[in-house]
């Protein structure tokens, strides 16, 4: 048992001592993970056309950056099960949650009335091209939208 | 003391559970509930409504954005993501910063943790600050989460030319006012050259000129048989007072040309927008104030290994902030 016991405490002083490294590592990932989400806003970002793609890939650099914080530096990674009990459910919850809020929420633009339709926002954009002249009184040049909208 | 205490108990326990055969001694004891210590537990038990709270927010808004019928660009709410990005990465050093100050109170260096508990503070302040000036950003261009504040309409329609008319007709008379009194105030041979007189005679040419506009398209949208006609006629007006960007550049409405106008605007998706991004915005700022005074509270404070339990608690709510941040600046500013 006390053999148990000092490998234990062996372990726990070794966790702690290249803490700082440990942390240090955390922080140069998370800042390349930001910069990798923010890529997705440079010119760079080979998928603009498909915005989809990029917020799966920003949802999935968000996760990854939210387990390295809650596992390195909120040391969940070396609690005990209690951890589970704790943040399981409310994960859960929270889960259940957005998924009760689709159908009514959501999905409110599929069955829309004729009144709401009417007054509803509507982009304005698309129609700028077609109608705008050249001869608007500050002399503003006039220019495709559609790099615009891609974004 | 009481923490490494309670470990060895429960150390103990599970190892007599391993090589326990009669097991006539384990009942007498002491084990708690959970191996941590109170405050800690109630800090996680927190946490975990926290979770529920700001995933309530944070979902409500996924929902209400993938299904709103359209959403406004960061650039046409004028949202910068070089700084929403800037946020992040001071979030992300102030979790380094507070986490270092737990490692040094745990080895009961009592000077560097207070060091590292003040760069937090700092690194907070330099958040609450950005955002500050992000919201300001926002007041000065009419966008507001609120109806009298607010001139953000979402389409240009009859009801948004209205409005720009009773704008420009409280603009007129207010300029009319301060036109005569200035008039009563100048000898006659004086008023033509005083510079006051002079602006506000050109505020009002400027007034009457997009009243002229404006009420020629009201009509045309009123009037012509044409739906594309009217239509446009509507969206002309819109795009004079503030043109919606595009591209990467910015072109300049009336609105910004002259600030006094103060013109309602047309930003589609936009009210719901400055619902959503002011709610979860406002409500992680008012996270960070709360652990900001914290901070504060614990700057006089010897943070030696007696109070490295403190240090952690507030470290723990600290990492959840910048979780939350983790997860709003991309939803806010880059989708």
């Amino acid at each position: 048992m006390s053999e148990h016991a000092h490998a234990h405490a062996a372990e726990h002083s070794e966790g702690s001592h290249d803490g700082i490294a440990q942390y240090i590592y955390v922080f140069i990932a998370l800042c390349l993970l930001t910069t990798a989400s923010f890529f997705t806003y440079s010119d760079y970002w080979p998928f603009h056309e498909q915005p989809k793609i990029g917020w799966a890939f920003m949802m999935a650099v968000s996760c990854t950056k939210a387990m390295l914080v809650i596992l390195f530096f909120m040391h969940v990674k070396y609690e005990a099960s209690w951890k589970y009990v704790l943040t399981v459910p409310a994960a859960f919850m929270s889960i259940f949650l957005i998924l009760a809020l689709v159908p009514d929420i959501g999905l409110r633009g599929h069955w829309l009335s004729e009144e709401r339709e009417l007054y509803m926002a509507a982009p304005r954009a698309p129609h700028k091209a077609t109608v705008r002249h050249g001869d608007s009184p500050h002399g503003r040049a006039k220019e495709s939208p559609s790099s615009g909208e891609s974004h | 003391m009481a923490q490494a205490l309670t470990h060895a108990a429960s150390h103990s326990a599970d190892d007599h559970a391993h090589d326990d055969h009669g097991g006539s001694h384990v009942g007498l004891e002491y084990h708690p509930g959970l191996p941590i210590p109170n405050g800690k537990l109630i800090v996680w038990l927190f946490l975990s409504t926290e979770i529920m709270f700001f995933a309530g927010l944070i979902g409500t808004y996924i929902v209400l954005r993938f299904g709103a019928p359209t959403w406004p660009l960061p650039r046409e709410v004028h949202l910068s993501e070089p700084i929403g990005a800037f946020n992040t990465f001071v979030l992300i050093c102030s979790s380094v910063t507070i986490v270092l100050g737990l490692e040094a109170a745990r080895a009961n260096r009592a000077g560097p943790a207070k060091g590292w508990l003040l760069l937090t503070f700092a690194l907070g302040s330099v958040f609450l600050g950005v955002k500050l000036y992000e919201y300001n950003a926002k007041f000065s261009h009419g966008i507001y989460p609120w109806k009298p504040h607010s001139r953000v309409y979402e389409k240009p329609d009859l009801n948004y030319a209205a409005a720009v008319r009773l704008r420009l007709n409280d603009l007129e008379s207010k300029l009319k006012a301060e036109e005569d009194a200035l008039n009563a105030k100048l000898s006659p041979e004086a008023v033509d050259a005083d510079s006051a007189i002079i602006d506000v005679r050109e505020r009002l040419a400027v007034v009457k000129e997009l009243t002229d506009f404006e009420l020629e398209q009201e009509k045309t949208a009123a009037t012509n048989s044409d739906n594309t006609v009217r239509h446009v006629a509507l969206q002309e007006l819109a795009d004079r007072i503030m043109p919606l960007p595009t591209g990467h550049g910015h072109e300049e409405g009336l609105n910004d040309v002259h600030e006094w106008f103060k013109l309602p605007i047309v930003i589609p998706g936009g009210n719901m927008w400055a619902s959503t991004y002011f709610l979860l915005t406002g409500f992680h700022a008012l996270h960070v104030l709360i652990g900001l005074i914290v901070f504060a509270i614990m700057v006089p404070m010897t943070l030696g290994v007696m109070r490295a339990g403190i240090v952690e608690n507030i470290g723990l709510y600290w990492h959840f902030v910048d979780l939350v941040w983790i997860f709003l600046f991309p939803l806010l500013y880059l989708f």
